[in-house]
């Protein structure tokens, strides 16, 4: 028999996660979970705690005792009013997305949720997973908030969609488990696994004026400046953080100031995924040397740049690279 | 599923399990094997000492040799598995293993469902008033220690957590008293109920002397009587139990086997007609106003000594409606057997109380003279009735009548039996009850153990069957006023306070009535108390599909108030006042052509505003000063809310 269910099971799964799609539909952000598309049923412990119920109340009706069969029913009805307890504790509930957090592919891309209570009472233990098994539990103060964090196995580059995941609650007794589903739009980007270390890139190509580096050209120290997100750590200077004057960037003038501009076509023998693979490593090697860099791919120019969004811009580049066109 | 949470300290909720298992095993410990109750003792300390000292969890062939022995000790003490009182020390045994292997929230959550079956064991074993808030209590208890550990961080204090369960409780109190005045109650066992090995006090079917003193000692409740009619007076208050016939010298026995023609009872004048609710005794007897003339047919029979006798074992609160007459003609006619049986004395033993009777029966030949001078002889000569007699060694009647002459009722019952029987006068020894005490708040006689008495009856050619009371001739004031009424001024009292005072009564007979009412509406409930509700609830010939819908109606009802109570807890917190207040200034301006543009914000709109109407630039300034208090302040006052209030609403458009 359990055999048989088990069996059964991922089949039923897929028929009833069909249903609940058909049925709901994709989801706004944010959305209020109303109580309509709340899902309850009892736990394990829930069904054995049933059992034991009817045979309180055989028993009590048996022995004629009704003491006994008081007990039973003051527990059946402490049961009923847990199972609304459970699904008044997720009903209402808030949810948006804060954020999502790229990843190389093979490893997890992050999404941030914001889970909102506008309530006057507590949402303890609320469960989030993307299937059945809940990854992040967390308690919401009344009229508070808190943020999750699910994390999906990016296999291959590109955008990794977050279709359905669910959000659940056994509190307060842990008889009954309330569910949603919810279905988005979301999606994070799985950035292409950098290719080994080796294959230099290609030489100097253009003087941006802009960009710099320190180990070509003169070294004019022109000054320095308070340190900015994307600066290069090599150009910190660190002797003066070190006297307590904070974060400053030391500045060149008058440079022979580099770029790097690397380009698809110059990998013509390798496939596409691996000329990728080659151009990311390229990418994140310039950028951790504080090198300008720019990106030529087919149908896509980058113009050199420095700092983390134009990483993070040649990067998204890479990965939706030849992607469905259709999202945006 | 949760993952296991790692033993050691902070297994959430677990001191909490402990304490409701230790709740719920407590009145179960005068009944189970003493070493079932250390073992569950030992191995909640331990458990309990291991999660505070990080101690290991013992190996699982340990644990699963522990189920075993556990297992194997229950069926060796008991002979088998079933059955309340295996069922248990069963329970309870398998509740110290689990907790030996205590690790996550589902082991305690499993803990707690058997301190709710052991809880529910209690009830099955006594359902008297007390057990309700027990009940209660063990329930909150259980409850909160299954929300410790499933609430998660929420549910930190202690104080919390219990207010919180209370709060669950009272929300199912309705539905849960709804359900058991309408759930259907089907009659009778559906299966055999087990026989309970525990003695209770109350009459056995043989009697030595020293038993009834020992009963006597003893002040629970034997059984409430509500009269219909007249009150009795004290002299016919003699309630028959078992009728003992054998004699062994010692002590007196009923008869195993019952075959004895029937004898036909005439009753004379006015009848008593009365409702008996007795107390659970564990045994058959229906203490019946001496000789009952009507019963309920089906529940008893009336045997051959027309005693009163149930089918089966009263085992819970049992009510009867009977009649009895004060005076009757019970077996005018004598069957050989039974003359044979009620004259039978051992071959020796007593000589001295056997020459008595011969003595007896030389001088006054007629049964009821030597009855009289019997009982002459109790009266006159210096015999005393006392809780407290001298042990008897051999000839146990000679030693009493002769030369201790000290003894309770069974003993003066007991050698004027022997003695009719010795001067060939068919008797017999009645135990049972004599008196009992008004209740005059619940209006019912309350009969104790106390109240247990012993009894003759001598059967007359042409009077049939007569009783006797030799105790009456000791102690008349036995009869009249009670045991300790009777006893000497040095004597303990069984029972009750001998100088309790008017008040304390008072008390006593109030929660005697509390308990009355308790087994008369809650204990005795059933199918047929069901309909006679529904019935007086304005149904007509009430059935299932009436109790069905109430049922249905009932949780219906209950779910809609329930869902109604969340959405009011789950309401959103009071609304923003300044900004509600603040749109209807809006609304108010706008009349005159002013309105917020789409980048300004109150405060500038309020400025500007005050600048275009003069005649209200006074309000609109100290408008905008409590709007920016009350949004923006550190203490933003009830007070100033109600002036903004006020404000706005004079603000004329």
């Amino acid at each position: 028999m359990a055999r048989l269910i088990g069996r059964l099971r991922p089949a039923l799964d897929a028929r009833m996660q069909a249903w609940i799609r058909r049925r709901q539909g994709s989801d706004p952000d944010p959305v209020r979970l109303h109580r309509r598309r709340i899902y309850i049923l009892p736990t394990p412990l829930g069904i054995a705690y049933a059992a034991m119920l009817f045979a309180m109340v055989l028993g009590g009706m048996n022995y004629g005792n009704n003491l006994g069969l008081a007990l039973a029913f003051l527990l059946v009805s402490l049961g009923l009013v847990v199972m609304h307890h459970c699904h008044g504790t997720l009903s209402g509930l808030v949810l948006r997305l804060a954020g999502t957090e790229s990843a190389f592919a093979g490893n997890h891309v992050t999404f941030r949720l914001l889970l909102e209570n506008t309530s006057r009472a507590p949402r303890p233990r609320i469960e989030l997973g993307i299937g059945r098994e809940p990854t992040c539990i967390v308690d919401l103060p009344a009229a508070g908030s808190a943020s999750a964090e699910l994390q999906i196995a990016a296999a291959r580059r590109g955008r990794v969609p977050l279709e359905r995941f669910l959000v659940a609650t056994r509190h307060p007794l842990g008889l009954f488990r309330a569910w949603a589903v919810l279905h988005c739009d979301h999606h994070a980007i799985a950035w292409p696994a950098p290719a080994a270390r080796g294959r230099t890139p290609p030489g100097v190509e253009t003087d941006t004026g802009g960009a710099q580096h320190h180990a070509q050209g003169d070294h004019d120290f022109a000054g320095l400046r308070p340190f900015q997100t994307g600066d290069s750590l090599r150009r910190v200077a660190w002797k003066a953080y070190a006297r307590g004057q904070g974060l400053l960037t030391k500045q060149y003038a008058g440079t022979d100031v580099v770029s790097h501009f690397f380009d698809w076509d110059s990998l013509s023998p390798l496939g596409t995924e691996a000329r990728l693979a080659q151009l990311c490593r390229w990418v994140l090697d310039a950028h951790e040397r504080g090198e300008a860099f720019g990106l030529r791919l087919p149908g896509v120019v980058l113009e050199p740049n420095v700092g983390t969004a134009h990483r993070e811009r040649c990067l998204n580049a890479l990965a939706l690279f030849e992607e469905g066109h259709g999202r945006a | 599923m949760a993952a296991p949470e790692p033993t050691g300290p902070g297994l959430r909720g677990l001191p909490w399990v402990i304490a409701a298992l230790g709740a719920a095993l407590a009145p179960h410990i005068p009944f189970v094997p003493p070493w079932v109750a250390l073992l569950v003792i030992a191995a909640g300390a331990w458990r309990w000492a291991a999660d505070r000292r990080r101690w290991p969890m013992p190996p699982k062939w340990l644990r699963i040799s522990a189920v075993v022995a556990a297992t194997l000790a229950v069926l060796g003490s008991y002979r088998t598995v079933n059955g309340i009182e295996a069922g248990t020390a069963l329970l309870a045994l398998m509740a110290g293993v689990k907790l030996l292997e205590t690790r996550g929230s589902r082991d305690l959550t499993v803990l707690a469902f058997i301190a709710y079956f052991l809880l529910y064991a209690a009830l099955l074993r006594d359902q008297r008033l007390p057990q309700l808030p027990y009940l209660l209590g063990v329930t909150v208890f259980a409850t909160a220690a299954l929300m410790r550990v499933h609430a998660g961080t929420a549910g930190d204090s202690g104080r919390d957590v219990l207010r919180r369960t209370g709060a669950l409780m009272l929300q199912a109190v309705p539905l849960a008293l709804l359900l058991f005045l309408l759930f259907p109650r089907l009659p009778g066992p559906f299966w055999g109920v087990a026989t309970s090995d525990s003695a209770r006090t109350g009459l056995g079917d043989e009697m030595t002397p020293g038993d009834i003193s020992d009963l006597s000692a003893s002040g629970e409740v034997a059984f409430r009587v509500r009269f219909l009619g007249e009150l009795p007076p004290p002299v016919q208050r003699y309630w028959r139990g078992p009728v003992l016939h054998e004699f062994d010298g010692r002590s007196w026995r009923r008869p195993r086997a019952q075959a004895f023609p029937t004898q036909g009872v005439k009753f004379v004048g006015d009848p008593v007609d009365y409702q008996i609710t007795l107390e659970p005794t564990d045994r058959p007897w229906i203490l019946a106003l001496d000789i009952p003339a009507e019963w309920p047919e089906r529940e008893a029979y009336r045997s051959y000594d027309f005693q009163l006798v149930s089918p089966r074992r009263l085992t819970e609160v049992s009510s009867y409606r009977l009649r009895s007459y004060p005076r009757f003609v019970a077996g005018a006619e004598l069957p050989h057997s039974l003359r044979n049986k009620d004259t039978r004395l051992p071959p020796e033993g007593n000589p001295r109380s056997r020459a008595l009777a011969r003595e007896l029966a030389a001088r006054h030949g007629e049964p009821l003279a030597i009855a009289q001078a019997l009982l002459t002889m109790f009266r006159e000569q210096p015999y005393v009735y006392t809780l407290d007699p001298p042990r008897l060694a051999e000839n146990a009647m000679d030693e009493f009548l002769f030369t201790t002459r000290r003894g309770f009722c069974e003993h003066y019952a007991s050698a004027f039996t022997l003695v009719m029987r010795a001067a060939g006068v068919p008797a017999r020894v009645v135990t049972g009850y004599q008196g009992g005490e008004f209740n005059p708040i619940g209006g019912y006689l309350i009969v104790r153990q106390s109240d247990a008495h012993a009894w003759s009856e001598i059967w007359v050619a042409g009077r049939g069957w007569l009783r006797v009371d030799p105790t009456a001739a000791v102690a008349p004031e036995r009869i009249e006023r009670g045991l300790i009424g009777a006893l000497g001024a040095d004597e303990v009292a069984p029972g009750r306070l001998r100088d309790a005072s008017d008040l304390w009564l008072q008390v006593e007979l109030t929660w005697d009535t509390l308990n009355d009412f308790w087994n008369e509406r809650v204990v005795r409930f059933n199918a047929a108390r069901q309909m006679n509700l529904l019935e007086r609830l304005g149904f007509d010939s009430p059935d299932w599909r009436t109790l069905g819908l109430g049922l249905a109606a009932s949780l219906a009802g209950f779910f809609v108030s329930l869902s109604l109570y969340l959405a009011w807890r789950y309401r959103d917190p009071p609304r923003d006042w300044p900004a509600r207040l603040h749109a209807e200034v809006a609304r108010r301006l706008r009349r005159r052509g002013l309105s917020p543009g789409p980048a300004e914000g109150p405060v500038a709109f309020l400025e500007r505003a005050a600048r275009a109407c003069p005649d209200a630039a006074r309000d609109l300034a100290a408008i905008r000063g409590l709007y920016v208090d009350l949004r923006y302040g550190p203490f933003p006052t009830e007070s100033d809310l109600r002036r903004l209030k006020h404000l706005v609403n004079r603000l004329r458009p």
